[in-house]
């Protein structure tokens, strides 16, 4: 099976061929900050909070500061993630973040970890939530959807629709604002419609009893995409639970 | 840790519902199983209904050979563990599609609004609580 | 023609080196973007249309003569009559008449067409004679100016293609070591060997493999890749097919940036010409090798220029860079084995394989071989491409090749290496350049960009304009360099406001720290060293703008006010300019500049016959 070894601050661990730093810090318990991470979605390397410190036997003395997301393990690897300069960087990352997103919580109580209650830069004239991570645009296209992708370069770059026009492609299934970590996607719903990036969109409500999860342009793009029907998707959780009861209780009584 | 030797002979969670007395014990011991110490309660994924006349019947994941809910996912975060038979939710890849709870056809994927994430059965790795904790054997694992 | 093989390449090669040997007269008119612009195509129609009346058999070749002395682009059309190295400048097609009569048949010079020398005043007849030439050492660049770079015969009677068979004779793993012997570095900045790195290539077990050039050339100011592309874009071609026989890859790229349209223009003929000669395309030469080279057009992006969003945008991709922690020779084009390489390092492969590496290896210094081409600009009189060997000090290029600062204005600073670069001061003047001195001492070589700077600079201002190049040009995908830039900026244009405070000093400290050690890219990580460098040695600027109030330089419009002295002889000329009405004054009478009303826009400095106008 080839397991590589190596440590994390000073702890043997191991992991397969082609395994990042970050799985198997993850595996062995030992906590890196990630913004921009999501298992679903491939990693990016866009926020640069899960830099640590590798160095080697090797390498005479070199040491380097590389994403655990992204960084490929290798025998006797020996990483830091508590070095000075590593806790240098992620607070200044953070500092960057906190002058773009003031408000937001998520990163206001990162910050704080690393001793920033206020940033000590400029903040935006005009704040929003986004930090840019692109697990919204990464997710979308994981998805098949590719709706809303990342517009413009660098301070221009932005989360957007194509030509800035509500897309056809869109089923509305929110997984973009579910999977910001600064919830800085906004959608409304009121059990009948659910309103996103410009456009309304029908929700799947159970035939019994009206309870809704998901678009029904979201339940036809999953029939289409697996050849299901879509009565797959016409009753709720509950309602199907209690109709599998019944049906089970049938099967005793007969 | 997934107990090995249970993993050789691959067992199966089988419900006969004319056995529930409806005591709701295996619903008890399926949210504490799945607790963590001092947390907030996680939801039971075994749900029993009372059917009327005195009939009980407990419903929980048939881990379906083609299940839908694998289907419906679209990140591959529903998958077979080898080693119980059970299909697993990959709480870490799961994006909160919402698809699964709604295309299972029999109600057994489930949202756990406390904690944010989709659950479903998966056999306690191995042990399942529901069965060892049932009175009537009208759960049991074999 | 077709060369089915290199028996009838050679053969064909002396005859047209018997042939050009025959030629007694020609008559070399460039034809780079420069001079195209000032009209040399006319110019060359009138040569021949006058040398056809007076019945002369004359050779009139349109060719590249890159970029001269001081002034020379601007002083295009440039023309160079062989066999004699006649240089004249400035040659309009209503001279051309005079120079046939004159020159051509009567052999007389025209000095009102020469060059002159800045330092003695006189007037040069050959161009072998003007400093700019005589002192650099022209290898890669040699036949700029001698071929037309739209006809293959040129090349080849030149010993174009010379090398080309001589290294599909020669096992890949041989071609491999000939560069790797050579010591060739990268030319494009990165300075990687470029031996070890196609040997890297080979060795991965994956196919198929890609050879791509970079001719994105981003640098602002940097035209040694666009010459070479426009003037001998053959020896590209050369070099690249004899990369991809090294290498194993059977299909090649060249990434020409959007704003190059002659390069890609010359470069396309020139695959043409090699596809129908058989140098390039299925079974090159006879040889049972495969190659075939594609031009991708670049979107006008400088980030584009780095390799690993080079490839994405190839793919059609965004051109956004990723983490290389694993190589792109080993996943690169379409997660493919790829070797990327510059144009200058490609242009050099033909000569180490053709004279030796040994040959290539004699120039320069141990740890960076053979030669390498500059843009020299700024305030230097002799502005163009220079190309010396590796080694030779800052001060040999820029007063020796570039003659001095313009005016003998006090030398202040060079910037080297483009936006990742970094200032120099004149204590720096005596450092070797090469690969790994610059970066020493806190700058780098870089592509090979060098900017002259003079007193009247504001080391401030400098530091400003890359760091606002590259925040337009980022990518925008990581935090350090999307956000890092747009802070160092903000503060940046603070302090040349006369608003900067000394914690901006830390600020930038910790903004400089987190681009180099967290960004992504290249880009990012070296986004920071025109501020560093100019912190490490001009650190007093800084400390002017902030605390004093003062830009040093006379630049910073906050920070500086125009006066007029007593020199002026109130001739209303300044008067007349200023769109603000910021100055009154009578004839005869010393003008006055009222500073509330005053844009410091410079206008009156540029009109004033007296030098009279002073800034604070």
């Amino acid at each position: 099976m080839g397991l590589i070894s190596f440590s994390i601050n000073g702890t043997a661990v191991s992991g397969a061929e082609g395994e990042t730093v970050l799985k198997v810090a993850g595996r062995a318990g030992i906590r890196i900050p990630t913004l921009c991470h999501h298992e679903a979605v491939e990693a990016s390397g866009a926020c640069r909070l899960c830099m640590v410190e590798i160095s080697h036997p090797d390498w005479k003395g070199w040491k380097g500061l590389v994403t655990a997301c992204l960084y490929p393990i290798e025998p006797g690897l020996e990483v830091s993630t508590d070095a000075e300069a590593v806790l240098e960087c992620r607070r200044n990352v953070l500092d960057l973040l906190l002058a773009r997103c003031p408000t937001s919580p998520v990163i206001r109580d990162l910050a704080a970890a690393y001793g920033l209650r206020e940033t000590t830069l400029t903040v935006d004239a005009d704040p929003d939530n986004c930090m840019l991570c692109g697990l919204c645009t990464r997710i979308c296209a994981q998805m098949g959807h590719h709706a809303i992708s990342t517009v413009g370069r660098g301070v221009k770059k932005k989360v957007g629709l194509p030509l800035d026009k509500p897309s056809e492609s869109c089923v509305g299934c929110a997984v973009c604002a579910r999977i910001c970590p600064t919830d800085a996607i906004t959608f409304r719903e009121d059990g009948r419609q659910r309103k996103i990036w410009g456009r309304t969109f029908e929700m799947m409500c159970c035939e019994e009893c009206g309870t809704s999860y998901i678009t029904r342009a979201q339940a036809e793009y999953v029939c289409e995409r697996e050849g299901m029907t879509i009565d797959y998707f016409e009753k709720c959780d509950k309602c199907r639970s209690r109709d599998t009861a019944r049906t089970f209780s049938r099967m005793v009584q007969w | 840790m997934v107990d090995k030797e249970l993993a050789v002979q691959l067992k199966r969670l089988y419900v006969t519902p004319g056995k529930c007395i409806g005591c709701r014990t295996c619903e008890l011991a399926c949210t504490f199983v799945h607790t963590e110490g001092g947390g907030r309660l996680r939801r039971t994924r075994v749900q029993v209904h009372d059917t009327g006349g005195e009939t009980f019947v407990p419903v929980l994941c048939l881990q379906c050979e083609t299940a839908a809910c694998v289907r419906a996912c679209p990140v591959e975060a529903l998958v077979r563990n080898e080693l119980t038979g059970a299909i697993d939710v990959d709480e870490e890849r799961c994006v909160r599609c919402m698809a699964c709870v709604v295309a299972c056809p029999f109600g057994n994927m489930l949202f756990d609004e406390q904690a944010g994430v989709v659950v479903k059965c998966d056999v306690c790795v191995g042990r399942p609580a529901c069965a060892m904790f049932c009175p009537t054997k009208a759960l049991e694992y074999r | 023609m077709r060369f089915s093989s290199p028996g009838v390449l050679e053969t064909q090669r002396t005859k047209l080196q018997d042939r050009a040997g025959k030629v007694k007269r020609e008559i070399l008119i460039c034809a780079g973007t420069g001079c195209l612009a000032g009209g040399s195509a006319d110019v060359a129609q009138a040569f021949r249309t006058e040398t056809r009346a007076a019945g002369m058999k004359v050779g009139v070749r349109m060719v590249i003569k890159e970029t001269g002395c001081h002034g020379f682009c601007e002083q295009g059309p440039l023309v160079i009559l062989m066999p004699e190295k006649i240089f004249y400048q400035q040659v309009k097609p209503s001279h051309v008449k005079k120079i046939v009569e004159s020159t051509l048949k009567n052999g007389e010079v025209l000095q009102k067409l020469l060059y002159k020398n800045p330092v003695t005043g006189e007037r040069v007849e050959t161009y072998d004679l003007i400093d700019f030439y005589a002192k650099q050492h022209r290898l890669v660049l040699r036949n700029i100016g001698r071929i037309d770079p739209e006809q293959l015969d040129d090349y080849l009677a030149v010993g174009g293609y010379r090398a080309l068979p001589k290294a599909l004779a020669m096992k890949p793993e041989q071609v491999i070591d000939a560069v790797k012997k050579s010591g060739l570095r990268g030319r494009g900045g990165g300075g990687f060997p470029t031996g070890r790195k196609w040997a890297t290539c080979r060795k991965v077990d994956d196919q198929p493999r890609y050879v791509i050039c970079n001719a994105d050339e981003g640098d602002p100011g940097a035209f040694m890749d666009r010459s070479i592309c426009e003037g001998d874009p053959h020896a590209v071609l050369e070099g690249m097919i004899i990369g991809a026989h090294a290498v194993g890859a059977n299909k090649g790229y060249i990434y020409v940036r959007e704003e190059y349209p002659l390069a890609r223009k010359r470069l396309g003929i020139a695959i043409e010409q090699a596809g129908e000669g058989g140098l390039l395309g299925q079974d090159i030469l006879g040889s049972g090798f495969d190659f075939t080279i594609e031009i991708n057009r670049g979107g006008g992006a400088f980030v584009c220029g780095e390799s690993s969003a080079l490839m994405r945008s190839v793919a059609g991709e965004v051109g956004e860079p990723r983490a290389k922690y694993v190589h792109s020779v080993v996943k690169g084009l379409y997660d493919k084995p790829t070797v990327l390489n510059n144009v200058e390092t490609f242009a050099c492969v033909p000569y180490i394989i053709d004279q030796g590496a040994k040959a290539f290896a004699a120039v320069g210094t141990r740890g960076s071989s053979g030669t390498k081409a500059f843009s020299l600009v700024g305030k230097v009189k002799n502005t163009g491409l220079v190309e010396v060997p590796m080694g030779v000090s800052l001060r040999d290029i820029i007063f020796g090749v570039g003659g001095g600062i313009i005016n003998d204005r006090p030398f202040k600073a060079v910037q080297t290496g483009g936006p990742s670069g970094g200032c120099l001061p004149q204590s720096a003047l005596d450092l070797k350049v090469d690969f790994d001195t610059l970066t020493e001492a806190g700058s780098m070589m870089g592509s090979g960009g060098m900017i002259v700077l003079d007193d009247r600079t504001c080391m401030v201002d400098v530091a400003r304009y890359f760091v606002n190049f590259l925040v337009e040009e980022s990518c925008g995908k990581c935090v350090p360099c999307r956000e890092g830039l747009k802070q160092l900026l903000i503060i940046l244009q603070r302090i040349c406001e006369g608003k900067g405070r000394l914690e901006d000093l830390d600020r930038i400290g910790n903004l400089s720290s987190v681009l180099a050690q967290g960004s992504l890219c290249a880009l990012g990580k070296s986004a920071a060293n025109p501020v560093n460098s100019t912190l490490a040695y001009f650190k007093n600027e800084y400390e002017a703008h902030i605390t004093d109030h003062t830009c040093p330089g006379g630049v910073c419009k906050e920070l500086i006010t125009y006066s007029i002295n007593d020199a002026c002889t109130g001739c209303t000329a300044c008067v007349k300019v200023c769109a603000f009405d910021a100055i009154s004054g009578k004839k005869k009478a010393r003008h006055e500049i009222h500073d509330d009303k005053c844009t410091r826009c410079g206008a009156c400095i540029t009109v004033c016959p007296d030098e009279a106008i002073e800034v604070h």
